[in-house]
């Protein structure tokens, strides 16, 4: 029998009436090895428990959606090619408070994850874009400087490595992060859609092994799921950084890699297998959701997993967060040759100390969860009941209606001026594919398909200084990220989010988060887009308890049917007139057939800095490519929408005249005209002082 | 039977796939051999070093790699006179085998791509190479015009060419400095050099010429929707000016 807790260990984020919960379920005391099995998967990060009920008003369905929300990631259709159709996988996910306390790693570490998300769909990884809320970096010698600079080193100490372009980002710097930064990333994949590999245990399975692939399990990331549910509370730092996992962007280049060679094996073969990645939870967390998702229960044997240290605690084996680990669920007669592919042709116990493809455990018809250790049952709970979706009430309390502290009246340089410093830190090109590199235009695109004009763009938005209220600026992250694809010349298809806010138990930080995805499903449903992958942040706070800013983060994939009709913000041609159009849904619908029919030469959104910024960008644009354009416009305008430059005898219904491009290379600023070569100056200075 | 080319990959390795398609398009016999499937190595013909970060780039970028079982076969390639062509990491793996610029022992580099100067940082920036050379000084440049211009992407945290003073004289005065980065317009300076290279050093030859090591990535401009200075009109995906590199490999290769 198990041995029982009288007493919970400390460290554990469950609260009393969850630990009577399973208790009175198993009708005896948990074992230590339960008690921490509920606590990571009961906590915030892997049962969203504050915030399910509400993202469940999101909308998800979509003629294009081929996987929506609740797997590893989101799948929708890109096109056809060769008779072929091909998907794109998105992901998406946080990794704040990881970055906040060992920034290089936990940053290096959200690449990981988000990565193996996107490999464990049955797919190659094509693209990576990283969303960056940082402190006021003004003082270069300061805490937050420091992680601002170290956050993107370790994401492109990561994505360099992987060989994965990065193509697409932004970043924000205000004093509302300077302890607690954001460090949001999005992966994308392709997939052909008869080969898509879900992340549960497949029909008829039970029998089948649990094979455990990559890193050494180690103590690095034990609690880290419920590490990430808590507040950063500065005097337990120490505590927290033995949270933290540590990447290893050499295994997963080799994981990666294998991996392709696997998915090969099991296309020729015809074999239809399960897999999943190992996140929140580790081992446990991991292989319960495999197998209850396909209906089935699971007994492993700790014993079997491959250790980095002797000795380890069964609950430590178990829930650590260990990096650079997923589990196959494969037919075994098949398992030799995929541990063979491993273990043999690409060498992982060569590449890190004792990596390796390992099978550890069967999944099962009876529906419990079993865990065993020297021999002894460590873990007997019904599958079901650990991974069961689980809600907790909502804070009690009146919210404050909104913040009390205003946002900046105005824009600073930092908020405006070119990311080229931080960027140019990322490989942008690797693969091949890339067709507009990140700072192009205002979605960044790549051909992923060899031979193929189909074209992907991901934009990326979320201004957490644009609005006090977070309804307003869910929705008008959703308007923007949509504009930027449209303004790159795809089509959007679909969205992603990542959810961060501050503590969920306090009222007003709650209400934030319930404006915000009401917004998020307001503006979605304006443009007819599902959301098919996301994630939730909580408890990102000060230690004397301010949330950050409201941020949510949206992403936008578009479409492009083919690439040679891609655009960007840079000014073609003398004379052409420029107009604005509104972020609509009806005008976008009239700018892309615009596009379409070739009428449009350049297009960019009007975003931050109104339109006199969005005509700055459009002019240094075309400097960038060789041609010395400026514009003759008025500025009073609206800022919000598009500024086109259309072709010669082009009209747009609904639009607006601005004004028209000019062969002298300035433009209107304030009361009078700027050169552009002096506005080119200052756009790429601001930030050349943080990232040298 | 025409000439069959290796692309090698390391542990680390990260760019094979866009230079095996690359290859292959230019006519190349090319196929990808993984470290532990390296036994046929010694029967190819011809060797492309991809880019990515063998080893961890430990030590020194390409200083593990130099040392692994298949640069022996490699080595002996290149001293038996095949073509060994390595880009980026493989060219920085050329260096520390001592293969180029070939004027010291081999595994014992006279010169070394190392940290980007002045901020040893990784960068990414599209930039153009000039070739330095009379074409017909390197085999593998043979057939590429004598002021060629090759536009590519520089994607590295090491490729600023290191030696000591008289190192670098024997490697301008050796014919040695095969590419240098220039200019859109094909002028040469400071300002296009991405990583503070010695001698605006892009790439580097043997003294038999059949060696050639450079650090920008052509493949990464193979086709006209990679190049950004991309004209209106240009088929999207007919090859663009970094193809031309692979084109005169193969070329070199039918002689």
């Amino acid at each position: 029998l198990l041995k029982t807790e009288q007493t919970p260990p400390k460290g554990l984020a469950l609260r009393p009436e969850e630990i009577a919960r399973i208790r009175e379920r198993l009708g005896r005391e948990p074992s230590i090895v339960e008690l921490h099995a509920f606590d990571a998967q009961w906590s915030e990060h892997c049962s969203y428990k504050s915030s399910r009920r509400h993202l469940k008003k999101l909308p998800t369905a979509g003629e294009n959606v081929i996987v929506g929300p609740g797997e590893d990631a989101g799948v929708v259709y890109l096109g056809e090619h060769n008779g072929e159709r091909y998907c794109v996988v998105i992901a998406h996910e946080s990794h704040n408070h990881p970055s906040q306390v060992v920034p290089f790693e936990g940053a290096a570490t959200g690449v990981g994850g988000i990565v193996r998300d996107v490999l464990c769909m049955g797919a190659e990884v094509i693209g990576l874009a990283d969303c960056l809320r940082f402190g006021d970096v003004s003082d270069l010698e300061s805490h937050q400087t420091y992680v601002a600079r170290s956050v993107v080193d370790g994401i492109g100490a990561y994505g360099n490595a992987i060989g994965v372009p990065n193509i697409a980002g932004d970043a924000y710097f205000h004093e509302g992060f300077n302890e607690n930064c954001l460090v949001n990333v999005i992966a994308l994949g392709l997939v052909k859609e008869n080969e898509i590999i879900h992340s549960r245990a497949p029909q008829g399975s039970a029998g089948w092994d649990l094979v455990l692939v990559g890193k050494a399990t180690d103590a690095s990331g034990f609690g880290g799921a419920s590490f990430a549910s808590l507040t950063l509370d500065s005097q337990a730092e120490e505590a927290n950084k033995a949270a933290v996992q540590v990447p290893d962007p050499f295994l997963k280049n080799v994981i990666m890699r294998a991996t392709y060679r696997v998915f090969a094996l099991l296309r020729e073969r015809k074999i239809t297998a399960g897999f999943k990645d190992l996140g929140a939870g580790g081992i446990m967390g991991c292989s319960a959701e495999l197998c209850a998702s396909g209906g089935y229960g699971a007994e492993i044997d700790l014993d079997k997993v491959n250790l980095a240290l002797p000795d380890l605690p069964p609950e430590v084996i178990a829930v650590g967060e260990a990096q650079e680990r997923l589990i196959w669920v494969l037919p075994p007669e098949i398992t030799p040759e995929v541990l063979g592919i491993y273990n043999d042709e690409f060498t992982l116990p060569q590449i890190a100390y004792n990596a390796r493809a390992v099978p550890i455990g069967k999944v099962t018809e009876r529906k419990q969860y079993v865990l065993r250790h020297h021999g002894e049952t460590v873990m007997d709970v019904p599958i079901e009941f650990l991974t069961q979706p689980i809600e907790s009430d909502e804070p009690a309390g009146t919210a404050a209606s909104a913040r009390t502290k205003p946002r900046p009246e105005g824009r600073d340089a930092i908020d405006l001026c070119s990311r080229e410093p931080l960027y140019r830190r990322y490989d942008a090109v690797v693969r091949g594919t890339t067709v507009l590199a990140r700072g192009r235009a205002d979605a960044g695109v790549i051909a992923p398909i060899p031979g193929s004009r189909l074209g992907i763009a991901l934009g990326v938005a979320g201004d957490p200084l644009l609005s006090p209220a977070a309804m307003a600026t869910a929705k008008f992250a959703v308007t923007e990220a949509v504009c930027r694809v449209v303004a790159g010349g795809a089509r959007p298809v679909a969205l992603t989010d990542c959810l961060n806010f501050g503590n969920p138990q306090k009222a007003d930080h709650y209400k934030e988060f319930v404006d915000a995805v009401e917004g998020l499903r307001a503006a979605a449903n304006t443009f007819g887009l599902p959301f098919v992958s996301g994630n939730v942040s909580f408890y990102n706070e000060s230690s004397h308890g301010n949330p950050v800013p409201a941020s949510p983060i949206v992403g936008c994939v578009g479409v492009i049917d083919d690439i040679s009709k891609v655009l960007t913000p840079a000014f073609k041609q003398a004379g052409s007139l420029l107009i604005t159009i509104g972020p609509f849904s009806d005008s976008i619908d009239v700018l892309l057939d615009a596009m379409e029919r070739g009428s449009v030469r350049s297009c960019t959104i009007v975003g931050m800095g109104g339109i006199e910024m969005a005509l700055a960008r459009m002019s240094v644009a075309a400097a960038e490519e060789g041609r010395s354009l400026g514009a003759d416009a008025d500025v009073s305008g609206p800022p919000v929408g598009f500024i086109v430059e259309l072709a010669k005898g082009a009209q747009l219904e609904g639009a607006t005249q601005l004004g028209l491009v000019i062969d002298e290379p300035t433009i209107p600023w304030g009361e009078g005209r700027i050169d552009v070569d002096r506005l080119r100056a200052a756009w790429s200075y601001p930030l050349a002082e943080v990232y040298p | 039977m025409s000439a069959r080319v290796a692309v090698t990959v390391f542990p680390g390795t990260n760019s094979e796939d866009e230079t095996l398609r690359l290859l292959r398009d230019v006519g190349c016999d090319a196929e990808l051999v993984h470290w532990s499937r390296a036994d046929s190595l010694s029967q190819f013909d011809a060797y492309v070093l991809p880019g990515g970060f063998a080893y961890e780039d430990r030590i020194r970028a390409g200083a593990i790699a130099a040392h692994d079982r298949m640069m022996d076969d490699v080595i002996a390639g290149a001293q038996a006179g095949k073509l060994v062509l390595g880009i980026c990491n493989g060219a920085q793996v050329l260096l520390e085998a001592g293969l180029v610029p070939g004027t010291g022992p081999v595994r014992r580099p006279t010169a070394a791509f190392t940290h980007n100067s002045p901020v040893p940082h990784f960068v990414c920036r599209h930039v153009y190479v000039k070739l330095a050379i009379d074409p017909s000084r390197c085999a593998i440049t043979a057939s590429l015009p004598s002021d060629a211009l090759i536009p590519a992407w520089a994607a590295h945290g090491e490729g600023r060419l290191a030696a000591t003073p008289e190192r670098l004289a024997e490697i301008e005065s050796g014919g040695h400095l095969a590419f240098v980065y220039a200019r859109a317009n094909g002028r040469v300076d400071d300002a296009a050099v991405p990583n503070g290279s010695a001698l605006r050093c892009a790439g580097l030859t043997n003294r038999e010429g059949n060696v050639l090591a450079i650090m920008p990535h052509a493949e990464r401009d193979a086709w006209n929707f990679n190049h950004p200075d991309r004209r209106e009109g240009d088929d999207v995906l007919a090859p663009s000016g970094g193809a031309a590199l692979f084109r005169a490999f193969a070329q070199a290769l039918k002689r």
